[in-house]
């Protein structure tokens, strides 16, 4: 056995050296981590399942976040097999939208307040760095590598409620299943894999989502 | 012979033209299949709707495939024989088919992946139509050998009829294991069964396998093929929004005129040169080279603009807008054949200037259309299945006279070359054509829309009042490239009328005819 021992160790050294922890302990520092975020960008991509926005079927997201209250996101949405991409700006608390072939336009009400303020999500209180640590049946599952850096990647489960907590567009019919890689040296959540009832009418779905441009400068024009 | 050697019967030539014909068929379907599956294709690789003209070179590759390998495969057949060529362009067409159907499954895997697949697409369908015609001129001789041609422009044609439809169903009918990956998966063992079958069953046919005593002036051919391919580079508009043709065109345009430059060298200094000189000579080939330009940008409006209009003004799907389409591509075979059989009894000038005349006129209906089109019938037909039906026929019927116009005025060991001479200046033709109505179309459809304000309460409002708006641009747009291409049409009947005369006798081994 403590032959097993030094040779697990060994080989972990030879992968770069992280040591696995306390995948609480992990998930907490990652919420703190991401609660001391300037800027940040995610790409959302949907591999399971339909998830509708504005009433298309969502292919994917990428958006652009200074914290705490601009973002500037494209949505990829699906009709038949034509792809659109509408663009939303949130800045100083308004809402512009970005149609193909046209210029800006505001988006005041309550059309403005159905589209989802993604800034929200890194919210220290109500997004992701409280709502990370508060999963359910963490487990810890291996040393990864993400984008080159050594990350714990760690499994959690997470209540419909916890997660219409970060954005009220979310929904979820039932647990949310978590897979979610936190760094080892900065304990930035960089990627995670989200499981659960969470499409149109409580079906199945999966969401990839990555992050990156931790603190990097971002550009988030406010349109004229 | 041996005594005792029994000498083995060659396969019926019927069967022959068959296998070739069959292998043709399934090249076409290719050619035309992405007119519906491009949405669901771009859509794979990530590009979103207001970057459609990124899409140009999923269509562009394929010819420009077409463009390099025909001069070079068709003489290249006259030679090594049509068989063994025909067997090397399908193996390197079923290795196109492998790459585009694994584009999009990769990050690296992106819209270049595609396009390189679709350019091996072409590089070895492209040598399949003059081989396939060129085996049809070897196996039959005068009015047989029109009606051969025709039969073989005809399932040429053919794969456009069911490209469409083919594509569409059987994307949706495998939409589990792959949706349009899967139609170009099915390529492979299509591929294999007609190279095989064309190889064994030529055995022992001298003039479908064995090679000719002739060298052909490899260097020339190269010339011709990369000049060709530069020049499809230089039209290729990769900026629409700002220029009509590509970025590159000052550069890339005169390498490709240098590169041409080079080969009318060779051809002057060279005793045998690829092209005869006597045809570059010949008023009758130069003039049936025009019409097939002119015909091929035409050809282009249709088969790209019916399908788009039918997504973007009609509201169709997948389906229904490769079923608008279907009428004309079926019109088009069947012109062929009724092409095919009119010339081997009539003259093939009018016979061409007819089917030209036929296809303008629909255009002109066409570039008249509405957005209620849909809903206007003529006795129990509706009126746009007419339009499209009249426009393929008109299409249809041009194709075996004028080839016929060029095979007579070249010797028989030069039927390769002198076939690929036909299809290439089309799909030039096609090429340039893609290139005019990409940049023509974006401009217009950009001038009509304007930059429109957007104040609809809500965010559904307002991207259905946007889409109201695209529609009517896009509509409008169409209309006046219908205008043009019936223009296309008129102006090569007046070129084929002009340029071609009565029918001559086909040439015979060792004699080209003057005009």
């Amino acid at each position: 056995m403590p032959l097993a021992c030094a040779l697990v160790g060994l080989l972990m050294v030879g992968c770069g050296g992280l040591q696995p922890e306390d995948p609480v302990q992990a998930l907490r520092q990652g919420g703190a981590a991401t609660a001391a975020l300037k800027t940040v960008t995610a790409t959302l991509k949907f591999t399971k399942g339909t998830v509708s926005f504005q009433g298309f079927a969502l292919v994917g997201a990428k958006a652009k976040v200074r914290l705490p209250s601009d973002s500037d996101t494209t949505y990829t949405v699906r009709q038949q097999d034509l792809q659109i991409g509408l663009e939303v700006v949130i800045s100083g608390g308004r809402v512009y939208l970005h149609l193909p072939f046209s210029p800006f336009s505001e988006v005041t009400g309550k059309s403005a307040a159905d589209i989802p303020d993604v800034a929200k999500l890194f919210d220290a209180k109500t997004g992701l760095p409280a709502v990370i640590p508060a999963g359910r049946n963490v487990k810890y599952d291996a040393v990864d590598k993400v984008d080159d850096v050594d990350s714990h990647k760690i499994e959690a489960t997470y209540s419909p409620d916890q997660i219409r907590g970060m954005l009220p567009q979310l929904n979820s019919s039932g647990d949310v299943h978590a897979i979610i890689w936190v760094g080892g040296s900065d304990h930035l959540i960089r990627k995670a894999i989200l499981s659960g009832p969470f499409g149109d009418n409580g079906t199945a779905s999966s969401v990839e989502v990555d992050m990156g441009g931790f603190n990097a400068a971002v550009s988030i024009a406010t349109p004229a | 012979m041996a005594p005792g050697v029994t000498a083995k019967r060659p396969l019926p030539r019927l069967l022959l033209l068959g296998l070739a014909g069959v292998g043709l068929f399934v090249a076409a379907l290719d050619a035309y299949l992405v007119v519906t599956l491009l949405p669901a294709m771009i859509a794979d690789i990530g590009l979103t709707i207001d970057r459609f003209e990124q899409a140009t070179p999923i269509v562009t590759a394929f010819l420009c495939g077409y463009v390099i390998a025909m001069p070079l495969l068709g003489a290249y057949s006259d030679v090594r024989g049509r068989a063994p060529v025909y067997a090397i362009c399908m193996v390197v067409f079923a290795a196109g088919s492998a790459v585009t159907a694994t584009a999009g499954l990769w990050s690296f895997a992106g819209l270049p992946w595609l396009v390189a697949g679709r350019l091996l697409q072409g590089l070895g369908g492209g040598g399949l139509v003059p081989l396939s015609l060129a085996l049809a001129a070897d196996l039959y001789r005068n009015a047989g050998r029109t009606v051969a041609l025709g039969s073989v422009a005809a399932l040429q044609e053919a794969g456009s009829v069911f490209g469409p439809l083919y594509g569409a169903t059987l994307a949706a009918a495998a939409a589990s294991v792959g949706g349009w990956r899967f139609v170009f998966w099915m390529n492979l063992p299509f591929a294999a069964i007609c190279a095989a079958g064309l190889l064994i069953g030529s055995r022992d046919r001298p003039s479908a396998s064995a090679p000719a005593a002739a060298a052909i002036d490899w260097k020339s051919a190269s010339l011709l093929g990369l000049g060709l391919g530069l020049l499809v580079v230089a039209l290729y508009p990769d900026d629409p929004n700002n220029r009509a043709t590509s970025g590159l065109l000052i550069p890339v345009g005169i390498s490709s005129l240098v590169v041409l430059g080079l080969y009318g060298w060779r051809q002057v200094r060279t005793l045998e040169p690829l092209i005869p000189r006597e045809l570059l000579r010949s008023r009758r080939f130069i003039g049936a080279s025009a019409a097939n330009l002119l015909i091929g940008a035409a050809l282009m409006i249709a088969l790209v603009d019916v399908p788009i209009l039918g997504r973007l003004v009609f509201n169709l799907d997948q389906l229904a807008s490769g079923l608008l389409l279907s009428h004309f591509l079926i019109g088009v075979p069947i012109g062929a054949l009724l092409g095919g059989l009119l010339a081997s009894r009539f003259s093939g000038r009018g016979v061409a200037v007819a089917g030209m005349l036929c296809s303008a006129a629909a255009f002109i209906q066409m570039s008249g259309w509405q957005s209620n089109e849909l809903t206007l019938h003529l006795a129990s037909f509706r009126q746009v299945d007419i339009a499209l039906g009249a426009c393929g026929l008109g299409f249809g019927v041009v194709i075996a006279p004028l080839t016929a116009t060029v095979l007579d005025l070249t010797r028989e060991q030069n039927h390769g070359l002198a076939s690929s001479l036909v299809v290439l200046a089309r799909t030039m033709g096609m090429l340039i054509g893609l290139s005019a109505l990409t940049a023509f179309g974006l401009f217009r459809f950009h001038q009509i829309l304007g930059t429109p304000q957007l104040t609809d309460p809500g965010v559904r409002a307002r991207i259905d009042h946007l889409a109201r708006l695209v529609a009517a641009a896009f509509l409008q747009e169409y209309r006046e490239i219908f205008g043009i291409a019936a223009g296309l049409c008129i102006l090569a009947a007046a070129v084929t009328f002009i340029a071609i005369g009565r029918r001559q006798a086909p040439a015979s081994a060792g004699t080209t005819p003057a005009d």
